[in-house]
């Protein structure tokens, strides 16, 4: 166990330095180098004030966000397949990237808030509102705490805000804005600055705190609800505890840069091919891989077209889909 | 006092061109973007969806036809204001489809595409032609342009600016004024002439420059404008090159492109929508100014920052005093 955190620590800060030393635009490895020598050691390096600023300002909070946005949602994967018992479960399941949506253009299109609630604090109410909502239907229902009634009414919610984001859009909205806000639904890190660090890094942490935390709760929950009752697990308080914090993590996620798909559904199964469903690996190598994953794809997005910017999720879809077939390949001629 | 010799010459040319103008003969045909248009008579009622077309029809004396007005992006030209006050404003934005017929319109003269094209907001053109309502549409927006590519169309070909005369005279000639439009296309080609006079006689050779119109939020990647585009158009006009490389109408780029770029000049809309909050030119230019990048980019230092209006961004009659604004800024430039 213990050299694999040295390992994990290396990959980690190789893909951030590696974030950092590739944009959109080239600039010489060296260069990085010395921006960071001069911000981190106090060293004297006489540079051009732009360089400093894409490197210090622009890339570095980038490439941490997409690293605390990636292994969050990784995180989120995990807890939600856990209690769902579903291989499909994934944090958007529970209505938030759709209540974030609907925050968002409510914000943005209608203008409501008069301009004191930004877009990120709109998609962050809206999401816990449709949060909330499926919470209270599954409460509500007579079958309550079954894990099947929690994934209807994560549809419900969804197909609803949906709806409500849709009506928007298609009401007020022309095509050069109903463009802004397609891209940001579809992920956007261009915005993302230090403040947004300050913000993901502390979430992501805590919510693979509490992973942690409740591995062992979260491997009896693998076999059932009322099999975790058994084993001693105090089922109710549990489940609410880690899909708050689930709902919360993927919350200030999609506030932050929009939703990004794909990461939470795929990084936890990619990484159970690897190293089995026991959770004390799964957490931590599921947040690590999702960190990388998520630095990688941020990249790439600012690559693939010269002097142009793809939405991210375009990126984890279009490359985590042949990765994750080519896994469940390999995992089955194992088998 | 100097006089300038052009204006005298504008004169001349359009008392010559007038000289040509001829009364219209109907029925008149006129092929417009792909259709043939007929009409027995000059219009007496007619809608219009765009504020191009709408200040268009002011310029040419035709405000006594106009019975519907739509798709306003900005107040309407103080000189205009008495008579548009007649006219009824059928919708801020796009107006729905019965609201343009219920007008009974024998024309309705359409901006872009995207209004009255195959995924037409309001109609499609075949569903007007098919009352026997004619729509004319702006070359602007159709010739060499792909507009179901890219969010706001593609360019397969530059911007040219015979095609807002073209849009000129045969409105003129629809409407039995032929020799209204002959004097008003002389006087645009006397304007740009001077314009791009005063652009030669500047010491700078090829300044730079970047046009940003908004953002989805604040600090995200931009929409800027591309090659080919009416706004490059502009810059070109005046011996000005634009940094973005994109083809798209208005593609989105990264500030780290655009920083690395360092244009002589940054070029920012004014306008009066207030949907994203970079629509506001006033916190466009407090963005640029306190952004750790941004703000050391040597427009920004030098204080090089141009507000042209949106409209003038546009293929309008308004797109002449945004290239003399840019005349005069190059004119003045002195690195």
């Amino acid at each position: 166990m213990r050299p694999g955190w040295g390992w994990s620590l290396l990959l980690l800060s190789g893909a951030l330095l590696a974030a950092t030393a590739m944009g959109e635009t080239a600039l010489p490895f060296g260069q990085v180098l010395k921006v960071l020598a001069n911000q981190l050691a106090g060293a004297h390096y006489p540079l051009d004030p732009i360089d400093v600023g894409i490197v210090w300002n622009y890339r570095l909070p980038r490439a941490l966000v997409a690293a605390a946005c990636g292994a969050g949602l990784a995180i989120c994967g995990v807890i939600l397949q856990a209690l769902l018992r579903n291989p499909l479960a994934e944090p958007y399941l529970l209505g938030i990237s759709a209540g974030a949506s609907t925050g968002a253009v409510l914000v943005s299109v209608l203008g409501i808030g008069g301009g004191l609630i930004s877009l990120s604090v709109g998609s962050f109410l809206g999401a816990l509102l449709a949060f909330t909502l499926v919470i209270v239907l599954a409460r509500a229902s007579r079958a309550s705490g079954s894990a099947g009634l929690i994934i209807l009414a994560g549809i419900a919610s969804s197909q609803l805000f949906n709806a409500l984001t849709a009506f928007v859009i298609a009401r007020s909205a022309n095509a050069e804005q109903a463009r802004g806000i397609l891209f940001w639904l579809m992920g956007n890190l261009s915005g993302v600055r230090w403040p947004a660090v300050a913000l993901a890094v502390p979430v992501a942490l805590l919510g693979l705190g509490v992973c942690w935390w409740q591995r062992r709760a979260l491997d009896a929950f693998t076999f059932g609800a009322d099999s975790a009752a058994s084993l001693g697990v105090s089922v109710r308080q549990l489940q609410v505890l880690l899909m708050t914090c689930a709902a919360l993590v993927t919350a200030v996620m999609v506030s932050l840069v929009g939703s990004i798909g794909f990461v939470g559904l795929v990084i936890p199964h990619a990484v159970r091919l690897r190293v089995g469903p026991g959770h004390g690996l799964l957490v931590p190598l599921s947040a690590l891989a999702g960190a990388v994953f998520l630095m990688a794809a941020d990249v790439l997005s600012r690559q693939l077209i010269k002097g142009q910017a793809l939405p991210i999720g375009v990126i984890t879809a279009l490359v985590g889909a042949p990765v994750f077939a080519a896994l469940l390949l390999h995992g089955s001629h194992r088998r | 006092m100097k006089l300038p010799a052009y204006p005298a010459l504008a004169l001349l040319a359009s008392i010559a061109t007038s000289a040509l103008a001829a009364p219209t003969q109907y029925p008149l045909t006129v092929q417009n973007c792909g259709k043939a248009l007929t009409f027995d008579q000059a219009p007496v009622r007619a809608v219009t969806i765009g504020q191009a077309g709408t200040e268009l029809f002011y310029a040419l004396g035709l405000g006594d036809r106009l019975v519907g007005t739509s798709l306003w992006f900005d107040a309407v030209k103080p000189e205009y204001a008495a008579l548009n006050a007649k006219v009824e404003r059928l919708a801020n934005n796009e107006p729905s489809f019965e609201a343009v017929i219920g007008k009974r319109p024998q024309l309705v003269a359409v901006q872009f595409e995207w209004m009255v094209g195959p995924q037409g907001a309001v109609g499609t053109r075949e569903q007007f032609h098919d009352l026997n309502i004619p729509t004319y549409l702006m070359p602007s927006d159709c010739v060499g342009k792909d507009n179901l590519k890219g969010a706001d169309g593609t360019r397969l070909q530059a911007f040219d600016i015979n095609t807002l005369y073209t849009s000129v005279l045969e409105l003129a000639k629809i409407f039995d004024v032929d020799h209204r439009g002959q004097a008003l296309v002389a006087d645009y080609k006397a304007r740009l002439a001077r314009a791009a006079a005063r652009a030669q006689a500047s010491a700078v050779k090829a300044p730079t420059a970047v046009v940003w119109f908004s953002s989805a939020a604040l600090a995200t990647d931009p929409f800027v404008a591309g090659q080919q585009g009416v706004a490059d158009y502009l810059l070109n006009a005046v011996g000005i090159r634009n940094v973005v490389t994109s083809t798209e109408e208005w593609p989105t780029v990264g500030w780290e492109t655009l920083a690395k770029a360092n244009p002589d000049f940054i070029v920012i809309a004014r306008m009066e929508r207030r949907r994203f909050p970079a629509d506001d030119y006033q916190k466009k230019l407090a963005f640029l100014k306190s952004d750790p990048v941004t703000r050391n980019m040597d427009a920004v230092k030098h204080d090089r920052i141009l507000i042209v209006d949106a409209d003038a961004l546009q293929a309008s009659t308004r797109l002449f005093d945004g290239i003399e604004q840019l005349a005069e800024a190059r004119e003045h430039y002195r690195p």
